[in-house]
């Protein structure tokens, strides 16, 4: 009875997100202010309507519902109760509910929100969510309907949720990332109204930025947890691979990143509107590509949970539409769209475009290694792998060049700057350079250009960003907290740099034979396999080593034990690796195929700075959700003003329907 | 070439000796004539590992033969260092294992006119993207300079 219900309220969430994606456009069209009006039901009856049709689905995961496929293909009666709910969203179809879900939830927040009084602008925008996410729920319905049936012989117990699954990170990997794409589809969402309305103004900026700062958080979280839970989990030692999977949602968020610096452009100067919608359009269209890249299975990952060939079209097909649609739209209308451009080369504008050109550049780049192998076989040239080698080559240096523009750009005046106050600039990159050549003779092999790229990079960030705190210290506090969020940022960005280039360059790993009573210095530590025990969990059996970790002074670090789990209800088997952590370094320690009765192959690792990585992942978030609330709150404020200053708002709306 | 036709020995190591410390590519070019690299345990630890990081295993769906734990990952990793034991460098061993598994065993694709717009479509874009903005500043600013400041 429940998923009938379910689908039912998915039928009737998508009958009123039909109704929505037509009504307020045509309201807007005919100037119909009464039609107009249904604008804020139907927006609630679509969105409590997916909210239930997701409860049911939830419901049936609580308890146990074999009956429906979802369930019976993902779930079991052992699976913990938290991993039950994860589950929701830990496949396919259940996935794409989600993120319906989260479409409906967003946009309802934004119609409901006093903040936003352009609600001709705010109508339109919500009209566009609506005709995606009717698209989806058509496409669930029709290909991948989450409450589709095994009826009338149904399993007595679930297959189990994937193993690798299992893990804390599937409650916030796979969310956040929904919900950063989520954020992009509202942003897409506003840039079609403006495109519609054919205009663009300070206003529609302001309302884009604190979305824009949103969806880019939860993209930054999405990646950094998604990196965090491969090298915890999937036993390999990697914190990021390029891997088709990593790059699918890497891609989008490097064009948010470049988007969120041209709204900053669009919002305060009045300039780069244009890019910033066409941004807004890319940044949407290459998460859906994306989507279609992992859900299509098309490109082998490691990280692809829910591939199925037979989506790739219906998913194909959506991103043909709504992409084709939105750059017809564009093609027609961003003439209208005027903005102004008056900075003179040598300017924070100039410096901020050429910045989000090259993340840009980034974006395709890794776009197009992605896919080449894909077109390579296609168009019968053969086969070939495109790989980190590939990867880093072309990326390292670009993101050299933004993170210079990123430390210079703060410094330098909006419009117009004196070319005599580039010197401390000069003087300052000196000085970074000098450290990064010293920091590069450290390897082993000499001076090595990678390192230095590294260290030059995150050095140069903390001199600029330092000697911006410090020329801004006599303005007072106050100066320097209106720009923490961009401060705390770009520091993340520095530190993330940093613990890249320690993990990748500074590294000492042995691949070895080990058992009982063997022992391997590595850098220091001294590793001892004590002894192999057999472990028994609710869910798993695992065979695991005991490894004694001694410091250079033979005082006892700790123990690390990593297993290698075999799955009771699929038998599948996989390593978990030990990781000893601190700030300075991680240990860790996997094992992997038996090699004798008593030996195993081990590999041990000394990673040095390994957390860097995440912890400034995080120092970004903060940072821009420090930015996110102030923008939120700049809103109410402009609106407050705006209210005291003359109740003319609500008529000057109806005014502009009328 | 013309020092393993001298055939000189004594000069001949003396010389890879001396290539050897300036550069590596030259180091490989008398490698593939007569002498053997020697390398020192770590030096062999080192590049082995990194050979490995760049070759993709045949078997899993997608990594490197260094974190593949497939049987036959194993064999090519035992099959890298014992070619670094016998001397060989890493471009040849990278050859061999190439012409025994295919062009897809290289995660760095080798450059050719196949791959021509992978090596080179990224500095392009950079260039034509920001060439095309300047144009489209310019082109912009013209328009105000006539129309005066008309913007929202």
């Amino acid at each position: 009875m429940i998923p009938e219900l379910g689908l039912v309220f998915l039928i009737i969430s998508t009958v009123s997100a039909l109704l929505l994606s037509f009504i307020p456009l045509y309201a807007a069209y005919t100037k119909n202010a009464y039609l107009f009006s249904y604008v804020k039901t139907l927006t609630a009856l679509m969105t409590i309507a997916i909210c239930a049709s997701i409860l049911c689905l939830l419901a049936s995961f609580l308890m146990d519902d074999f009956s429906v496929a979802y369930v019976a293909n993902h779930s079991n009666t052992q699976l913990a109760t938290l991993y039950k709910v994860a589950a929701v969203w830990g496949s396919h179809e259940g996935s794409m509910l989600f993120w319906m879900v989260s479409i409906a939830i967003w946009g309802c927040i934004i119609v409901f929100s006093p903040r936003y009084q352009d609600r001709l602008f705010i109508g339109r925008m919500i009209a566009i969510l609506a005709f995606v996410i009717a698209g989806f729920n058509l496409f669930m319905l029709f290909t991948s309907n989450p409450f589709a049936r095994l009826l009338p012989n149904f399993p007595i117990e679930g297959r189990d949720l994937n193993p690798i699954l299992q893990d804390i990170g599937l409650i916030f990997h796979p969310p956040m990332l929904f919900l950063g794409y989520v954020g992009l589809t509202v942003t897409f969402a506003a840039a079609i109204a403006a495109l519609i309305g054919g205009k663009f103004t300070q206003q529609h900026a302001s309302y884009l930025r604190p979305w824009v700062l949103m969806a880019w958080v939860f993209l930054t979280g999405g990646n950094a947890f998604g990196s965090w839970w491969a090298y915890n989990e999937l036993g390999w030692g990697g914190w990021w691979f390029w891997d088709p999977v990593e790059n699918a949602s890497f891609i989008p968020w490097l064009v948010a990143t470049a988007l969120l610096h041209s709204v900053v452009l669009s919002q305060q100067r009045s300039s780069f509107r244009v890019t910033t919608l066409l941004l807004c359009l890319l940044a949407f269209s290459l998460s859906l590509l994306g989507t279609f890249l992992v859900r299509s299975g098309i490109v082998q990952s490691v990280h692809a949970f829910a591939s199925d060939p037979t989506r790739g079209m219906s998913i194909l097909f959506l991103l043909g539409v709504f992409v084709c649609g939105a750059l017809t739209l564009f093609a027609l209308k961003a003439n209208l769209i005027k903005s102004k451009s008056d900075f003179a080369l040598i300017s924070r504008d100039s410096l901020m475009l050429l910045g989000n050109i090259i993340l840009l550049v980034a974006a395709i780049s890794v776009l197009l290694g992605t896919f080449y192998p894909l077109l390579f076989e296609l168009l019968n040239l053969g086969t070939l792998s495109v790989g980190a080698p590939y990867f880093n080559s072309i990326f390292v240096p670009l993101t050299f060049i933004a993170v210079l523009l990123m430390g210079a750009a703060p410094l330098i005046k909006w419009q117009q700057e004196s070319l005599n106050r580039l010197y401390p600039l000069a003087t300052l990159f000196t000085l970074a350079a000098i450290i990064g050549v010293l920091v590069a003779m450290q390897t082993r092999g000499g001076f090595n250009p990678w390192v230095w790229l590294g260290a030059t990079a995150a050095s140069w960030v903390f001199f600029t960003l330092g000697y911006l705190i410090f020329s801004l210290r006599s303005q007072g506090a106050v100066c320097i907290t209106k720009k923490a969020a961009m401060l705390i940022a770009h520091f993340g960005v520095a530190i993330t740099i940093i613990g890249a280039t320690a993990v990748s360059n500074f590294e000492t790993q042995e691949l070895l034979r080990m058992g009982p009573g063997q022992g391997k210095v590595v850098a220091d530590y001294t590793f001892v396999y004590e002894d192999t025990v057999d472990v028994d969990t609710k869910s798993y059996t695992a065979i695991q080593a005991n490894i004694r970790v001694t410091d250079v002074d033979d005082n006892l670090v700790g123990y690390i034990t990593p297993q290698r789990q075999t799955f009771k209800t699929n038998a599948m088997e996989i390593s978990k690796a030990g990781i000893m952590r601190n700030l300075v370094r991680d240990l860790y320690v996997s094992s992997g195929q038996q090699l004798s009765d008593t030996e195993y192959l081990v590999r041990i690792s000394h990673k040095p700075l390994a957390c860097w990585i995440w912890i400034g992942g995080l120092m970004m978030m903060l940072g821009g959700t420090i930015a996110a609330f102030s923008a939120l709150y700049s809103l109410k404020r402009q609106r407050a003003t705006v209210k005291s200053s003359s109740s003319q708002a609500m008529p000057k709306f109806t005014e502009e329907l009328a | 070439m013309i020092i393993a036709s001298l055939n000189m020995s004594r000069l001949s190591t003396f010389l890879a000796i001396i290539l050897l410390c300036s550069s590596s590519l030259s180091a490989d070019a008398v490698v593939n004539s007569v002498e053997k690299i020697h390398y020192t345990q770590d030096q062999i630890r080192d590049l082995g590992f990194e050979i490995a990081h760049e070759l993709r295993c045949p078997m899993s769906v997608n990594q490197n033969l260094f974190d593949s734990g497939a049987p036959i990952a194993s064999e090519l990793k035992g099959q890298i260092f014992l070619m670094l034991e016998q001397g060989e460098s890493k471009q040849a061993i990278i050859d061999f294992l190439v012409q025994r598994y295919g062009e897809k065993i290289r995660y760095q694709p080798s450059l050719s006119m196949a791959t021509a717009a992978l090596w080179f479509g990224p500095i392009l874009l950079l260039f034509g993207i920001i060439g095309f903005a300047a144009l489209l500043i310019r082109e912009q600013r013209k328009h105000q300079d006539t129309n005066g400041n008309t913007y929202e």
